[in-house]
């Protein structure tokens, strides 16, 4: 069921009324659940990776969602929305548990407050999570706006183009907002892998990642800071990371099934608190580690 | 924690601690609860990488067959029993490490056999010397499992003995028991499994109650009427005559789950999570529990019914049952916990066979509003707020609370807000055989029973049963179908309440 929708209002409206179109005399009611607010900033180029994600997360997170597609280089000021009920049966029974996903295209100037857009329709009282897709802007409005009104910015270092720089400007925003990398949740089987060879990496010098960049500069700055000592990175592109070695010594990962993007997603929408090991990390990066 | 300190390189992993490499003996491996339970968690297990990575399964039991024989068995147990599907990599690594040694302990001598399985099994596979038995077997089997098992003790690596209920059969049969775990075997050794211990939902009792600033204050006498908790069954005895004859309702469920319950609804917050703590806690309340005497506990057996629409017979006509049987398929009770907390306040309990549906769930019943400032209607007064705890099926948690009826006046009526496990989390909830099995290979007692604990259980219920042996009930008293007999419901009537409403 979808209608095109050209205010708040009409998307309050319109949710409601996909609510009480849900409980007939007939049928069961539905069970509206959500353990949080789900907004992802999906510029046009991450709009397929998006829904695909998406379609693999809502089972898993029921929440309300909120999709933002910006479209700011179009000369409308246009705000055109859509809202749907995504179903689950609950347990083979009648009840089925429904959570409400809301698609916003905001195009012209309306793309420049889309935390105006996003605050009323957060759920109150839940977590508020935000996956932006593709590099941040830093310094831009639009993200400085919505860091303001989530309590998690989700991201991913390999949608990134110039990772070292990101990796350098993002510590300012952690005093603002907790942030999570799936690129760094990515590493986590390497990091187990490594700390198995503690204490013989204790003085380890030199760090070799055959992977994608994001990832190595990840495992280089996290070891780096967890020995307190400089560690150099010896990095091999590769698609994924097929081997992790320090000072010479081979790095097991430890044992998790491959993820797929939905669950490495679900997986950081799991986490609530600031990940003080990630920002440590991100910080040795910065100009001003400090 | 030390070993986080030590290494750096552990903090803020968010892995879970693996298992120590171990070997898994089962004893009664040819039996329904290894087919139907332990193996489908341990394949639950290893197709979540929960499992050591040095691993390795002995199957024992009576009967004849060779070891292709046992996997292939445990490989369609797994097919037909596990919750996952069936992928043949995650098998082979399981089956990889599974034996079989055929043996009747104690009288052919099959324990040296398995020991030098078990030897093997620490060459091959690294399991390390550490072992985990698990007596998935009848009681009468233990002393010849634990006596010859104990006396073969390797003196290198760490032992734990897994014993399923029951335990024994009155107080003096379970101290009996005890003692016999407790000539080889430490108690922070010995796992009892009370399965209903691993449900999340039981696990959830405590998070609602100590996650939750709202509840703590008023979860006492002073705002709880009382508690209704239920364990109903549609089921029969499905086979079991020669078990439950002896057994009862009230050895079945009311010794172990109904009496876990009481103690987790009961129990004061633990200072941690830790397994000594918490049961700490749980013994408190089974020692000040009590029932006011025999005319608060009502037995029942069912008679012939239906049950969703098929005539069902009465438990005296079940397959290996006697004709004149006196055994209960129904319990109800009222109970006191003698603390400050609860003085006064009674725990009505309840579980039967043959009833409606099956259903596990935890009623607190809090009291009235004190004085509602509304005309309220004689015929239907303002029905008291229930948090009612759904323990199985549909897990969740729900709050009845009165509210207005939209329109003219002001009619008031209860609604219910419900929380649903499976709507909330989407994730398969693990069964409770993963997380048991899981928690002792990791040696976390907290979900395992206490000599203790099985004890002052079994003193409650010897207290419950000794009238029984006065007189000679009118069984059958209630169909198969219905809620148990009159005489339940006359217990809360007695005290104003009734049971609660399905």
């Amino acid at each position: 069921m979808t209608v095109a929708l050209s205010s708040i209002r009409e998307i309050e409206r319109e949710l409601g009324q996909l609510r009480d179109a849900s409980t007939g005399p007939e049928a069961a009611p539905l069970l509206r659940t959500s353990v949080m607010t789900h907004i992802a900033w999906v510029p046009a180029r991450w709009a397929e990776q998006a829904r695909g994600t998406l379609s693999g997360l809502a089972e898993r997170h029921p929440s309300r969602t909120i999709l933002l597609f910006p479209c700011p280089d179009e000369a409308e000021d246009v705000l055109e929305g859509e809202v749907d009920f995504r179903c689950f049966v609950h347990g083979g029974h009648e009840k089925e548990v429904c959570s409400e996903v809301i698609a916003i295209r905001l195009c012209g100037a309306r793309a420049a407050a889309p935390a105006s857009v996003v605050t009323p329709l957060l759920v109150s009282d839940l977590p508020a999570f935000l996956r932006w897709r593709g590099p941040l802007p830093f310094g831009a409005d639009e993200l400085d706006q919505m860091v303001g009104v989530v309590d998690r910015l989700v991201v991913d270092s390999r949608e990134w183009t110039d990772v070292r720089g990101d990796l350098g400007r993002l510590p300012a925003l952690f005093d603002r907002v907790a942030v999570s990398d799936i690129s760094w949740a990515r590493t986590l089987p390497w990091r187990a892998g490594v700390a198995e060879l503690w204490p013989d990496v204790a003085e380890a010098a030199v760090i070799r990642v055959a992977g994608p960049e994001p990832e190595a500069l990840l495992l280089q700055g996290w070891l780096a800071t967890r020995l307190g000592r400089d560690v150099q990175l010896e990095h091999e592109p590769a698609g994924e990371v097929e081997l992790v070695a320090v000072d010479g010594r081979g790095a097991r990962p430890g044992r998790v099934e491959p993820k797929s993007p939905s669950d490495l997603l679900s997986d950081e929408l799991e986490v609530f608190g600031r990940d003080r090991v990630y920002e440590e990390a991100v910080r040795s990066f910065s100009p001003d580690p400090t | 924690m030390t070993e986080v300190a030590e290494n750096p390189l552990l903090a803020g992993l968010r892995m879970r601690r693996p298992p120590d490499p171990c070997a898994l003996t089962i004893f009664g491996a040819s039996g329904d609860l290894t087919q139907r339970k332990v193996m489908p968690a341990l394949y639950a297990l290893a197709f979540r990488h929960l499992l050591p990575e040095s691993f390795g399964v002995v199957g024992v039991s009576r009967t004849e067959m060779t070891v292709d024989e046992f996997r292939e068995r445990m490989r369609q147990a797994v097919i037909e029993h596990a919750r996952d599907e069936f992928r043949t990599d995650v098998w082979e690594r399981l089956a990889g490490g599974l034996h079989y040694v055929e043996g009747n302990f104690g009288i052919e001598g099959g324990e040296d056999e398995l020991v030098a399985v078990l030897n093997d099994l620490d060459e091959t596979h690294g399991t390390a010397g550490n072992r985990v038995y698990y007596l998935a077997v009848p009681p009468e089997a233990f002393d010849d499992i634990v006596t010859a098992m104990g006396r073969r003790r390797r003196a290198d690596g760490w032992t734990r003995l897994v014993v399923e209920k029951p335990f024994g059969y009155d107080l003096a049969s379970a101290q009996e028991l005890n003692a016999l775990l407790r000539t080889y075997y430490e108690e922070h050794e010995i796992f009892r499994i009370d399965h209903y211990l691993g449900k999340e939902t039981v696990q959830n009792m405590l998070v609602l109650r100590f996650a939750n600033g709202i509840f703590e204050p008023i979860w006492n006498r002073q705002f709880i009427d009382h508690v209704q908790i239920t364990v109903a069954e549609s089921l029969g005895i499905e086979g079991r005559a020669g078990f439950y004859e002896k057994a009862g309702a009230i050895r079945d469920v009311v010794q172990n789950h109904l009496l876990q319950l009481v103690a987790l609804t009961a129990m004061e917050p633990p200072i941690d999570f830790a397994a000594e703590s918490v049961r700490n806690e749980k013994v408190k309340v089974l020692k000040a529990l009590h029932t006011p005497g025999p005319k608060h506990v009502v037995r029942g057996q069912y008679g012939g019914g239906f049950i969703e629409g098929e005539e069902v017979p009465g438990y005296r006509e079940e397959e290996g049952v006697a004709a004149d049987s006196q055994t209960e398929t129904y319990v109800a009770a009222k109970l006191y916990v003698d603390n400050w907390r609860w003085a006064d306040t009674p725990f009505y309990i309840r579980t039967g066979k043959r009833l409606p549906r099956r259903e596990t769930t935890i009623a607190i019943q809090f009291k009235r509003a004190p004085h509602p400032p509304f005309e309220v209607d004689l015929e239907s007064p303002l029905r008291p707020n229930v948090l009612l705890i759904h323990i199985q099926p549909d897990e969740g948690v729900s709050l009845a609370i009165g509210a207005k009826v939209p329109g003219q006046g002001l009619s008031i009526r209860t609604v219910h807000m419900d929380f649903l496990y499976g709507g909330a989390f989407r994730v398969g909830l693990p069964e409770a055989y993963e997380r048991l099995i899981l928690d002792c290979l990791l040696g976390d007692a907290t979900l395992f029973t206490r000599a203790d604990e099985v004890e002052e259980q079994w003193a409650i219920v010897d207290a419950m049963v000794a009238p029984w042996r006065r007189d000679r009930p009118h069984f059958p008293n209630y169909a198969a179908g219905t809620w148990g007999p009159g005489a339940a419901d006359e217990l809360l009537h007695r005290d104003g309440r009734s049971w609660r409403r399905h």
